[in-house]
């Protein structure tokens, strides 16, 4: 039973941050498809495109945030790791979820709001901005976890 | 500060007038003429006036628009000079616009060169084209050594033809070759086809060709070609040769010719000039002699449009806007707040009657921006280089605005990141400790975000309430002004009461004692009020459910309030990207190398986070406007003022006064 202590805890909860990197994968990649369709057309609008394309690719970013906001805290990137409790290392597991989970299916929806405001841009250049927003409006829910997963990771004392 | 009040005028003139009538409104380009022909419904009217019609001539102006246009992406294409990373208009003086006039024939000649070139490189690369055609056609039939012309003698036929790959060309051409007369190979085989030639006197030729066609032969035609197939091949590539040479020659003179830029783009944009001249008038009314048009002034114009108006000698009548005529929408903001209005722009117009918020919110937009990028060395880098293009590049109009907003933000930044201790992130100490051994801090001089998050968001709250109150604040205004006392304090008081005493309620205890009470009996005052007046618009049972459904509003209330959190998270998220950075950057030590891969990583790690974190500022910020401030008492749907003008591209003709 000594497989499972606190610091395994708390790199699975740094792990699972990370994996918001996967929403912004398959999000980054949806509105890349469109983009490149949009582009067949229009070469000329590939700035525009990048734009729209790179917006669902926070989440991956927020998830990093997490997973190396934990592994600050505990020594990983210093060489020693510290010793931590059983209860330290589910604290930093939690910390890990919100960020984790939220990034996977935010960072989809906002590749598929995307992706459709990239076929607005398509049609109508000038309103690209506002696709622009309405992709955004999804960034809001990937916001809110980071902010969960950071104010739980502020308040674990080791 | 507002939206610019408008009057509305009516011409009547002689034709004789209307040239120059037009040309001075143009100049004046403070004049929107909208169309009259919904006038022409009436009856009366229909047997006194017609319809403008002259669109033979603006349709042939705008032939030579686009003929200029197709000239200018041409030459773009090969200019070898870098285009400037914005495109300004050239100033250009009254005498130097009427040179440009008499210039006219010349750079039409000039456009129909570039034409010409244009569809001779067009040509040139067709004829490459079908050259290459032929090369694949030929290139399987290279072992095939006889003169291709060469179909028949007085005797014999000589054939060429393919069967696909699936029917066994071995045993065809077996069969065949023991029919009398005929001889036959196989030329070469690829993973489609089978390329076979053939050989036979005409007296077996029918009989040799049923027996092919049974197997799916077909024959390949090479009619057209003279001599071996190597022969052709080698010639393909020498003709292909010249015509690269000569689309190399054609596209070099194109780029010399980049010079011509200048005169087309100059005619191009007087040739717009007088076909929106020509194209307005479809908006007018006539009569034999005489015309008709209608349009929007701004009311602080009205006396330089009379003074147009009475030197050109025609009847008009300004007037105060009626009540259902849809009005043309200017903003008009004081410097500072100017650039802030592409943001309003973007969102929507305010409508005639609305309001224009663009002074109120700037400043919030402006910290709101700020606190989420938040990073003091970023902001300077971003107030430089908006700085920079704005004194290198002559903007007008969106673009101007929108550089101007960044370097606003930027500044905005920068005080925040000093304010949070962010520059560059941690770089500072970063660098002195593995670089120069040393324990050197940045002190911020309000506090780090990251010690206490608790009291950002809080702050962050705070100023979102403030925010929404404002909005709420304009809506009760609005309702103010048209006289309705009444509902501006069932719609926004009660809501004040119950928001500031909910807040008193929960979290006044931590001030002073005395505040949850005094808190808990102003939220329940206002929300009581909100529950007994939700519901005054409806009738009978819908008086209840009203209310209820009102008082329910809270919860959209919260959300809206709990938006604001994202001040901090992406303030958060901008400096631990940047703390990300520089630690990446340091874990190769000191030393030269350790130096090289600190600046490296510095360099390309905080481009990256400056740009993703910039876009999600800009971003969020509008958003905070656009839903939680504008959705208070925002009403859109205003249509922008079109002052007839000139709308040109690439040259601006200043006006002198005469």
């Amino acid at each position: 039973m000594n497989m499972i202590d606190g610091n395994t805890l708390a790199l699975l909860g740094a792990a699972i941050a990370a994996l918001a990197g996967i929403g912004s994968a398959m999000g980054v990649g949806i509105a890349g498809q469109a983009a490149s369709a949009v582009l067949a057309e229009d070469p000329k609008k590939f700035g525009k495109t990048l734009i729209l394309q790179a917006l669902p690719g926070t989440q991956g970013i927020y998830g990093l945030i997490i997973s190396f906001l934990v592994m600050q805290k505990i020594g990983l990137l210093g060489g020693a790791m510290v010793e931590l409790t059983m209860a330290q290392g589910a604290y930093f597991l939690m910390a890990g979820i919100p960020i984790g989970l939220v990034g996977i299916w935010s960072g989809i929806a906002q590749g598929k709001a995307a992706a459709a405001a990239l076929q607005l841009t398509a049609k109508r250049p000038d309103q690209m901005v506002k696709g622009i927003i309405y992709t955004a409006m999804v960034e809001t829910y990937a916001i809110f976890a980071l902010l969960v997963s950071v104010l739980i990771w502020l308040r674990i004392a080791i | 500060m507002s939206i610019v009040k408008m009057q509305k005028v009516a011409i009547i003139g002689l034709d004789e007038h209307k040239e120059s009538i037009m040309t001075r409104l143009m100049d004046f380009g403070a004049v929107e003429l909208t169309d009259q022909k919904s006038k022409l419904a009436d009856e009366e009217l229909q047997s006194l006036v017609l319809a403008d019609e002259a669109q033979e001539a603006a349709a042939e102006l705008d032939l030579k628009i686009n003929q200029a246009e197709a000239a200018l992406s041409f030459l773009e294409k090969y200019d070898k000079a870098k285009a400037p990373l914005f495109k300004t208009r050239r100033a250009i003086s009254k005498a130097a616009g009427d040179k440009i006039k008499a210039r006219q024939q010349e750079a039409e000649a000039d456009i129909l060169e570039v034409l010409q070139l244009e569809e001779k490189l067009r040509d040139t690369k067709e004829q490459i084209n079908k050259l290459e055609q032929d090369g694949i056609m030929l290139e399987p039939w290279k072992e095939y050594d006889q003169p291709l012309e060469a179909v028949e003698t007085t005797k014999t036929i000589t054939k060429l033809g393919v069967v696909p790959a699936a029917v066994d060309a071995k045993a065809l051409v077996e069969e065949v070759d023991d029919i009398p007369g005929v001889v036959i190979k196989i030329v070469n085989q690829d993973k489609d086809l089978s390329y076979i030639g053939l050989m036979c006197l005409k007296s077996v030729g029918e009989q040799t060709f049923d027996l092919l066609k049974q197997r799916g032969f077909t024959e390949i035609s090479f009619r057209e070609f003279k001599g071996s197939v190597t022969e052709n091949l080698t010639r393909i590539e020498k003709e292909k040769d010249v015509l690269q040479k000569k689309i190399n020659e054609i596209e070099n003179e194109v780029s010399l010719k980049a010079s011509l830029r200048k005169p087309i783009e100059d005619y191009c944009d007087i040739m717009t000039i007088a076909a929106d001249k020509e194209k307005i008038k479809s908006n007018f009314l006539k009569t034999e002699k005489t015309f008709y048009m209608e349009g929007w002034v701004p009311s602080r114009l009205v006396k330089d449009a009379e003074k147009i108006l009475q030197d050109t000698g025609c009847y008009y009548a300004f007037s105060e806007p009626g009540e259902e005529d849809e009005v043309p929408v200017l903003l008009d903001n004081k410097n500072f707040f100017v650039p802030f209005e592409s943001i309003t722009e973007m969102y929507s117009l305010p409508a005639y009657k609305g309001f224009d918020p663009t002074s109120i919110y700037a400043a919030f937009y402006a910290i709101f921006f700020g606190m989420m990028l938040s990073d003091a060395g970023y902001g300077i880098i971003m107030t430089l280089a908006c700085f920079i293009v704005l004194k290198k590049f002559n903007l007008e109009g969106t673009t101007f605005k929108m550089i101007k907003l960044f370097f606003y933000c930027g500044i905005s930044t920068t005080v925040w990141g000093a304010l949070f201790g962010g520059w560059f992130g941690d770089f500072v100490p970063v660098f002195a400790r593995t670089i120069l051994g040393k324990e050197v801090l940045i002190k911020p001089l309000w506090f780090n975000p990251l010690d206490d998050p608790m009291k950002l968001l809080i702050f962050s709250l705070a100023l979102g309430v403030v925010h929404l109150f404002i909005g709420m604040g304009i809506k009760a205004y609005m309702q103010i002004k048209e006289g309705k006392w009444f509902d501006a304090i069932c719609d926004e008081g009660f809501w004040y009461l119950t928001i500031i005493g909910l807040i008193g309620w929960l979290a006044g205890g931590m001030i002073l004692p005395g505040l949850t009470k005094v808190g808990m009996y102003m939220a329940i005052i206002g929300m009581a009020g909100l529950l007994l007046t939700g519901g005054r618009h409806n009738k009978g049972f819908g008086k209840i459910t009203g209310g209820l459904g009102n008082l329910y509003n809270i919860t959209s209330y919260m959300s809206d309030i709990l938006s604001y959190a994202r001040l901090l998270a992406l303030g958060l998220a901008t400096g631990v990207i940047a703390q990300v950075v520089n630690t990446m950057g340091s874990l190769f030590g000191g030393g030269v190398v350790g130096l090289i891969i600190l600046i490296v990583v510095f360099v390309a790690g905080h481009t990256l986070n400056l740009a993703i974190n910039a876009l999600g500022a800009f971003i969020h910020a509008s958003r905070l406007q656009y839903v939680e401030f504008f959705g208070k008492f925002y009403e859109d749907g205003g249509e922008p003022f079109n002052p007839f003008r000139k709308k040109t591209k690439y040259i601006r003709i200043d006006q002198e006064e005469e």
